[in-house]
């Protein structure tokens, strides 16, 4: 039962630290999503799972037994590559039964197995074609087949719907998780898509600049983040500066930069320490009081309208507004903002700055 | 649109892509290749018109028929081993120099074309006291192997020294453009190194394989000078003969150029052929790749075997190619020292990188538009002969050709007065092959819809070619240049045929050789080799740094 662990795991280009001393242990029949910016090392990561390239430093285990030395061949795992690399020398059916044939299965077995995968990812009426003959969406499709095929209980997807357009992805991602699941697949999946980690995975292990900044549920991860990093990449927040004036059970007073005051659920911090309130925009909402704000820009956004205000601490904050209320915003007017307190998280002000701590390298 | 009829005068590089300037561009390339190149190069063949009596009466002597005939069938047997055993050992060359990264690579890179630049009849020599039984008189080193009393075994030793630089070059070139993760994916299913290899990487390689293949079958079939000097060198050559040892036999007596054109068109005519058939063979006819044997492959694919390979083919390597082509130095360890007239060397030496510099950069202007025509032209039928007919100055025996230019140019009045003229052109007609077929090899494994997005993006054809086409074939066109480059330096034969007098290194040293002055000549030949040497390692060493 594949259990993967990876203990230590660094990569280094000469001076390029690719992977970050990244360790993670990904459980039997787990979905897992390996989620950052572009560059940040997800590719690397995954790469050194499958022994196709080799760590500087660390191990990786595969149900407890160290890989070093194995090669990608033994390591029983289905991987689908960023790139795709369909063998362009055959077509669809031989592409997917190529596993099997390796392995020295029967031409029969071959023939069940490249049927049913194929049947799976519903590209069976593809089978004689070339991949040069397919579009971009199919030839990822043939890709997955491929690799499950292989009969493996370990998948390794590297952004396996990037190639898709943005329905189809929608669609796919739920069959495919599905698919796993069906098959008790332990998956790692790496994405840089936030909104496709959050709804396919069991877990989110978020990445930046190289190293694992933080793992959780999805639902950890967007409420509850112990990094302000993660509450910036994951969903969009606003963040708020200031300090904590007074403190007490169930309620804090932060005090922001023009002296005015907004209240939130809870904070751990002493009084005076600088902090930063994070707050999402369906969070925040027009009132006749609150925080004295003035709109600074309105963009449409199909089934809402976004609103851009700048309070009077300086603070830039996003708010939503249904469609039908749009025409009673316009630039430069004052609104009352009031904030949902049971929503807000409270991280201390990093000392880089915040700008500095929500950059994506 | 606007923008471009507003805009008074336009650039040169507008001026350029201009339909109608392209449109003669191509045809200047095209004129340019079949006036200087092949022309020049058949022009032993108008004896056909012009005579055609005097070759039946060659076709009516039985005997010297039943000689030509040995001879031609010897030529073709010899072609094709050397072919098979260069593709063997050839093979797992390319992929050490493609797909391994070790220290000192560059150089020996660089050590694998060393042969090209010895001048064909030093290295023939050096081939036949090293492999063969000589007579006293040579004073061929006593530890030399010497065993080999076989006159065709050792002419397959020696053609597989000519070419095998020419098979690594060319497969090497193609392999680095085929994709790692096409390899990395099939061992991701499952297969071992060997099996990924051998179904995916293999059935890519094709277009790699028929320029090899052709490169090995007509540096063989057309190897004269260093083919003569083995044989005269070796104690019993027997009768021994191939087509182009009769011819440059032939060549020096006016009476029998009948024999020599006759041969010469059975030559071309058979390869052209042969050629042909080939091509359609490898890029048809679907590989048996279908069969897999995991457990056997996996033994192969690990522990001792890759190393065993490994090792075989870089003892190959230094054994069959290496050390017989360098084996002439050790005439400098075991001769006594004698003093030479080192001047005239220098000058020789210098006068010999000037025509292979010049060479090579006719041969990269011309030869790089023609290959991409021939690539990309599968269309037109004009343009699948003239992929054919690039071939021809390949395939035509050194002594014919050499022959054939000394005829066409010796008719063209004013020229012949132009030493270096002559010279240079008659180097670009067996050189510019080379260019065209590694350059239209790599752009055949192209995916044209990279240019189509370069030229969507607002890339006029050059820019795309520049900066899109280019850094993909950089390789392949290096490869072309280092052949021609290396080619240029060592002949002999078709330099002495323009101009009789040639004051360029390989003459000089064939000179030593032949006056037996052999201690002078290993020297001539280690400076030849060292210079070259160090020249190519330059040279690869700028490429790769305009990369980065
Ligand atoms: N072979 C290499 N040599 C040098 N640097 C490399 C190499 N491979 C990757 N890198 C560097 O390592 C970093 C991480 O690369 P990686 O491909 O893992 O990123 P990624 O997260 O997969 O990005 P993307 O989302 O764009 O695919 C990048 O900065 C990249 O430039
Ligand atoms: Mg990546």
């Amino acid at each position: 039962m594949p259990e993967i662990t990876v203990r230590g795991l660094t990569k280094r280009y000469g001076k390029v630290i690719a992977v970050d001393d990244a360790t993670l242990t990904i459980k039997d029949k787990e979905y897992v999503t390996i989620l950052g910016p572009s560059g940040c090392g997800k590719t690397t990561l995954i790469r050194m799972m499958a022994g196709i390239i080799e760590p500087t430093e660390g191990k990786v285990f595969i149900d407890g037994k160290d890989m070093k030395g194995v090669p990608i061949e033994e390591r029983d795992l289905g991987y689908v590559f960023q790139n795709i690399a369909l063998f362009p020398n055959m077509n669809v059916g031989e592409n997917v039964s190529y596993s099997p044939r390796v392995k020295g299965k029967s031409p029969e077995e071959q023939g069940t197995t490249s049927h049913k995968y194929l049947e799976l990812v519903k590209l069976l009426d593809k089978m004689g074609m070339f991949p040069g003959e397919l579009c971009g969406g199919e030839q990822q499709k043939v890709s997955l087949a491929r690799a499950l095929a292989t009969g493996s209980k370990l998948l390794l997807l590297d952004e396996p719907l990037s190639a898709l357009d943005a329905r189809v992805r929608v669609d796919l991602r739920y069959d495919l998780r599905r698919l796993v699941k069906a098959l008790g697949i332990t998956t790692v999946h790496v994405t840089h898509d936030q909104e496709e980690a959050m709804s396919v995975s069991d877990r989110i292990v978020l990445m930046r600049a190289g190293a694992i900044v933080e793992m959780g549920t999805p639902e950890q991860l967007y409420t509850k983040p112990e990094n302000i990093f993660t509450m910036n990449f994951i969903g969009e927040t606003n963040l708020i500066e200031g300090w904590v004036r007074e403190r007490s059970v169930g309620l804090c007073k932060i005090e922001l930069r023009d002296g005015s005051e907004l209240e939130v659920h809870s904070c751990p911090y002493d009084t005076g320490t600088a902090v930063v309130v994070s707050v999402r925009p369906e969070f925040v909402y027009p009132f006749t009081s609150g925080l004295r704000s003035k709109i600074v820009s309105t963009t449409y956004m199909g089934t809402y309208w976004r609103m851009t205000a700048e309070s009077a601490s300086e603070d830039e904050i996003d708010f939503d507004v249904p469609v039908s209320d749009g025409h009673l915003y316009k630039i430069g007017q004052e609104v009352y903002l009031m904030i949902n307190n049971k929503a807000t998280v409270v991280f201390p002000r990093p000392h880089e700055g915040i700008a500095e701590a929500v950059k994506l390298e | 649109m606007d923008r471009l009829a507003e805009a008074p005068k336009s650039t040169f590089l507008e001026k350029i892509s201009t339909r109608h300037f392209r449109s003669g561009w191509k045809a200047f390339i095209i004129i340019f290749f079949l006036l200087f190149v092949i022309l020049p190069t058949v022009w032993v063949l108008s004896y056909i018109f012009t005579d055609w009596s005097s070759i039946e009466t060659v076709m009516g002597d039985p005997d010297l028929m039943s000689t030509i005939y040995d001879a031609i069938l010897a030529s073709f047997e010899i072609a094709a081993i050397v072919t098979v055993i260069d593709i063997i050992v050839g093979l797992p060359m390319a992929w050490i120099l493609v797909r391994k990264e070790f220290r000192g690579k560059r150089y020996l890179d660089t050590l694998i074309d060393m042969p090209l630049a010895v001048p064909t009849a030093a290295l023939g020599f050096s081939c036949a006291i090293f492999w063969a039984a000589t007579s006293s008189n040579v004073n061929a080193p006593g530890f030399a192997p010497g065993f080999v009393d076989s006159a065709f075994l050792l002419i397959v030793l020696l053609h597989v020294v000519f070419s095998y630089p020419y098979m690594v070059r060319s497969l090497a070139a193609i392999l680095e453009q085929i994709d790692v993760t096409y390899e990395t994916a099939g061992r991701a299913l499952g297969a071992t190194k060997l099996t990924a290899a051998r179904t995916i990487t293999l059935p890519l390689f094709r277009a790699g394989l028929v320029t090899g293949i052709i490169l090995c079958m007509a540096r063989s079939l057309s190897e004269t000078g260093g083919t003569m000097i083995a044989l005269a060198t070796m104690a019993n050559s027997g009768n021994f003969e191939t087509g182009p040892t009769l011819i440059g036999a032939w060549k020096s007596n006016p009476d029998l150029i009948p024999q020599l054109a006759f041969v010469s068109i059975l030559l071309i005519v058979i390869s052209l052929i042969l050629l042909i058939i080939l091509k359609i063979a490898v890029m048809k006819i679907k590989l048996p790749a279908g069969k897999v044997w995991p457990k056997y492959e996996r033994i192969l694919s690990r522990g001792w075997a890759p190393f065993l390979k490994d090792s075989t083919s870089s003892a190959f390597l230094f054994i069959f190619v290496l050390i017989p082509s360098f084996f002439i130095f050790t005439y400098v360890v075991v001769l006594p020292y004698q003093s030479a007239e080192w001047g005239l060397f220098w000058d020789s030496l210098f006068y010999s990188f000037i025509i292979a510099g010049v060479v090579t950069v006719l041969d990269i202007i011309m030869g790089v538009p023609m290959a991409l025509y021939v690539a990309r032209g599968h269309g037109s039928k004009i343009i699948q002969s003239l992929d054919v007919l690039v071939n021809v100055p390949l395939i035509v025996p050194t002594a014919a050709l050499g022959f054939s230019l000394g005829m066409f140019w010796g008719d063209v009045p004013g020229i012949g007065s132009f030493d270096f003229i002559l010279i240079v052109m008659a180097h670009v007609a067996f050189t510019y092959p080379l260019v065209v077929r590694n350059v239209a090899g790599a752009v055949e494994e192209i995916d044209p819809s990279y240019e189509e997005t370069a030229r969507t993006l607002g890339a006029k054809p050059l820019q795309a070619f520049r900066r899109v086409l280019y850094p993909m074939i950089k390789t392949s066109i290096l490869a072309g240049a280092i052949m021609a480059f290396t080619r240029s330096l060592g002949e002999t034969g078709a330099t002495l045929a323009v101009v009789a007098n040639a004051n360029t290194a390989p003459v000089y040293i064939v000179d030593l050789i032949n006056t037996e002055q052999f201690y002078t000549a290993g020297l001539a030949c280690i400076v030849l080799i060292i210079v070259s040497y160090v020249f190519m390692v330059l040279l690869r060493y700028i490429t790769k740094r305009r990369v980065a």
